[in-house]
């Protein structure tokens, strides 16, 4: 098999997004098939296209008959509920609201009242799923970050692996699947883990053979106020920031995966996040608000 | 803080939590849209040597011993054509030599022999081809096809329509299946044997199914089918082969497949109930096991142990000794196909997969035996066959 | 009787036996190991047709959740 790079960089789902393949006659087809799915599922979930089956459900919020959904985004709500039940409760695609009263740029802590009220309309158990109709709470509306980006990188490189000749590499802003069979013999592909303060800066490489990596962090999203962080990482819970780490960065068996565990591991409190990442039995860096790594990479 | 190279050392043992969300997201990642069409071509060619066992030298009066030998060659092309169809070309070449029994008669003792059709035995091909196309909507799928077989002495055409509907959030498929076949037998050296110079028969075949999921591991399909053939019936080439101008059959087919995660295998298990106006019954049972190995070695590897158990009450116009005497036109057949008798065989498969080719081998053994029959014998037939078979299969996809 | 009519009445006779047992609900989302190729009704296509070809030409019966085909000399 002729070896043969290709390498294309795109902007997708509000992210620079690049795609690597390697040994296929026909990779140009197969860039096309993946744009488009790209194109796609930002089509379908993005928060800012009014079209978008997210934005439909959104405006169906009190509607008593419901919202009915097609089978791919039913998949997503179950995701989002096992999500929703293993954090219990942190991972809250409803958390969507206290984005609007914390206010990064005018770096203000919002009044307890606005928080207390705001959580009214926050809790994934609120939302009652029948059949196929979801039924969504007046007031309340549904973010799917931390799902369907990584969701995609998956859909990408299932896609591109039905085409037995390829390898390569997904990687949308950040989240990074592996294309190719479980047994393809190739060398790793090493993906390196941003220093949270300085992007630019590799603080550890994980190999990935298959599956995917996701990482989920303040980056340059937090704001200090009186010597204290916030993060824009919200607890669903408290409706303030979390205090945990800076960053999480996991490999698992798929970019959906790694994101979810990565996100579930940033809202955690700190030492319960330690001991869940440790148990968790996946390859992982964390950052902690003083730049300490942990990790159990050797 | 130093840059780290490391590697990516994944314990085996996931915490609980993981595997809940694992679940979920293996789902949504590996969503096939059930029944989609092919998103890519796949040629797949499968050769067959099917062998009988020769029949016992006390058990043949006249005639050769042995019984057939066919080469089977199998063609398949599934094609996308559009986003949501597809094409299919079938087609399968056999060449078969050997012989087949004539009559049946007693032997000194009383006891039936069989008198294998002559000495220069019976070599024949069969020519298969068939076309079809799918179409696939959200929750449906319709196909149609049509084929032609053509042997040296017997002519099909057949078409074929199918339909199924998913339903109940598609945890529950529908399914009919009908095909009309209409078939021509000229057998040789007709006028030699006096034999029927050509005849028709036409068959009608519907089969409804329904299938249900029942958990996420296992699934169970229920299906009746109703053929039904009008015209000749009867074996030409046998010296006293009497059966009625019309018959019909009935079956009752229930499937149950079960995926066991520890193991990475999965069990299939099928039962059959069926009965024809011939007065045949039968019961069939099989089971077969498929094992994936790729835990344990560094390409995709699957095998698959089978065992069936196979047992038919006998036609009411069956004799086991041909009795030349009756009326020529009363109902009457030695065929050991119409006896009563059980058959058990086994069988093992090995399917690897090495990237976009995959090679199935594997190899069959089934022996029928009067003593294996579940019914009361009363009639038993000596010219009960002993196969075994071998294949090799090639799957293509591009 | 022509042989369609015959046909469809032995078609409805039987439908009538068929029973229809209600299972657990499982959501499209759990079908994971359903969709994999082990746990389909006919995993080997050519192998599942030449071993319905082998039995129907050497057993009496015939059928099963697919139309039963005609078109060979074999039976």
């Amino acid at each position: 098999m002729k070896e043969k790079f290709l390498n294309i960089k795109f902007k997708g789902m509000g992210s620079p997004c690049e795609i690597t393949l390697m040994g296929s006659p026909n990779e140009e087809e197969t860039l096309t098939a993946l744009q488009h799915e790209v194109s796609r599922l930002e089509q379908k979930y993005s928060r800012f296209l009014k079209n978008s089956v997210l934005n439909a459900i959104n405006a169906s919020a009190g509607d008593p008959r419901g919202f009915t959904v097609d089978e791919e985004t039913l998949a997503i709500f179950q995701h989002a509920a096992a999500c929703y039940d293993q954090s219990d409760g942190l991972f809250d695609i409803t958390a969507g609201p206290l984005n609007k009263i914390w206010d990064y740029r005018k770096a203000i802590v919002p009044d307890k009242n606005t928080i207390e009220e705001t959580l009214q309309n926050v809790g994934f158990k609120r939302i009652a799923i029948k059949n196929r109709k979801v039924f969504l709470p007046s007031g309340m509306e549904l973010d799917f970050g931390g799902i369907v980006k990584e969701y995609a990188a998956d859909r990408l490189a299932t896609i591109a692996s039905k085409n037995s000749n390829l390898m390569g590499l997904i990687n949308l802003g950040g989240d990074f699947a592996v294309i190719g069979s479980k047994h393809t013999k190739y060398k790793p592909w090493k993906v390196g883990i941003s220093c949270p303060k300085r992007p630019s800066v590799a603080i550890a490489e994980i190999a990935l053979h298959h599956g995917g990596l996701a990482s989920s962090g303040d980056y340059l999203r937090c704001f200090e106020l009186h010597g204290k962080r916030y993060s824009h990482l919200l607890n669903p819970v408290t409706g303030y920031p979390s205090t945990g780490w800076q960053s999480v960065s996991i490999a698992a068996p798929s970019c959906l995966l790694a994101g979810s565990i990565a996100t579930i591991a940033m809202l955690k409190p700190l030492q319960e996040s330690s001991d869940f990442l440790r148990d968790a039995g996946l390859a992982f860096v964390a950052v902690d608000s003083d730049g300490k790594m942990l990790t159990n990479l050797e | 803080m130093s840059k780290r190279s490391v590697h990516n050392k994944i314990k085996k043992r996931y915490s609980r939590s993981i595997l809940a969300l694992s679940g979920t997201a293996l789902t949504l990642s590996s969503m096939s849209y059930a029944d989609a069409p092919p998103t890519q071509s796949t040629v797949s060619i499968k050769s067959t040597n099917y062998q009988e066992d020769d029949l016992l030298s006390n058990e043949v009066l006249f005639g050769e011993l042995s019984r057939y030998d066919i080469d089977v060659h199998q063609f398949q092309l599934v094609t996308p054509v559009t986003r949501n169809s597809s094409l299919q070309v079938n087609g399968s070449y056999d060449s078969l030599s050997g012989a087949s029994p004539w009559f049946t008669s007693a032997n000194s003792e009383g006891e039936p022999i069989v008198n294998l059709s002559g000495a220069s035995g019976i070599y024949d091909t069969r020519r298969e081809l068939s076309i079809g196309g799918s179409y696939y909507l959200e929750n449906e799928t319709v196909n149609l096809s049509i084929g032609r077989s053509a042997e040296n002495d017997y002519n099909a055409a057949f078409i074929n329509f199918g339909f199924t509907h998913q339903l109940n959030n598609r945890l529950t498929t529908i399914g009919v299946n009908t095909s009309i076949s209409n078939d021509e037998i000229f057998p040789t050296d007709a006028e030699k044997f006096n034999r029927i110079k050509s005849a028709s028969k036409r068959s009608v075949s519907t089969a409804l199914s329904i299938s249900h999921i029942i958990n996420r591991f296992s699934a169970y399909q229920t299906a009746i089918s109703v053929t039904n053939q009008k015209g000749f019936l009867s074996d030409p080439y046998k010296l006293r082969d009497v059966r009625p101008n019309s018959k019909s059959q009935y079956a009752w087919t229930n499937s149950f497949r079960i995926f066991f995660e520890k193991m990475d295998a999965a069990l299939h298990s099928n039962y059959r109930l069926y009965h024809d106006d011939f007065g045949i019954g039968s019961h069939t049972v099989d089971f077969s096991w498929h094992q994936n190995l790729s835990t344990y070695i560094p390409f995709d590897l699957r095998f698959v142990p089978s065992i069936r158990y196979y047992t038919q009450s006998s036609a009411n116009f069956f004799t086991n000794i041909d009795d030349f005497s009756s009326d020529p036109l009363a109902p009457q057949s030695s065929d050991y196909r119409l006896a009563a008798f059980g058959a058990i065989s086994a069988g093992i498969n090995f399917i690897a997969d090495l990237n976009n080719l995959r090679i199935t081998a594997g190899g069959e053994r089934d022996q029928a035996k009067s003593k294996y029959s579940a019914y009361n014998v009363s009639r038993p037939s000596t010219a009960l066959v002993r196969f075994s078979r071998i294949s090799i299969g090639f799957d293509f996809s591009y | 009787m022509t042989l369609i009519q015959k046909h469809i009445l032995g078609l409805l006779v039987l439908l009538s036996t068929l029973n229809l047992t209600a299972c657990v609900e499982v959501r499209a989302w759990e079908k994971g190991y359903l969709a994999k190729e082990e746990m389909a009704w006919n995993p080997d296509i050519l192998e599942d047709a030449l071993a319905k070809h082998i039995f129907f030409s050497k057993e009496a019966s015939s059928g099963s959740s697919s139309a039963a085909g005609g078109g060979c000399g074999c039976n």
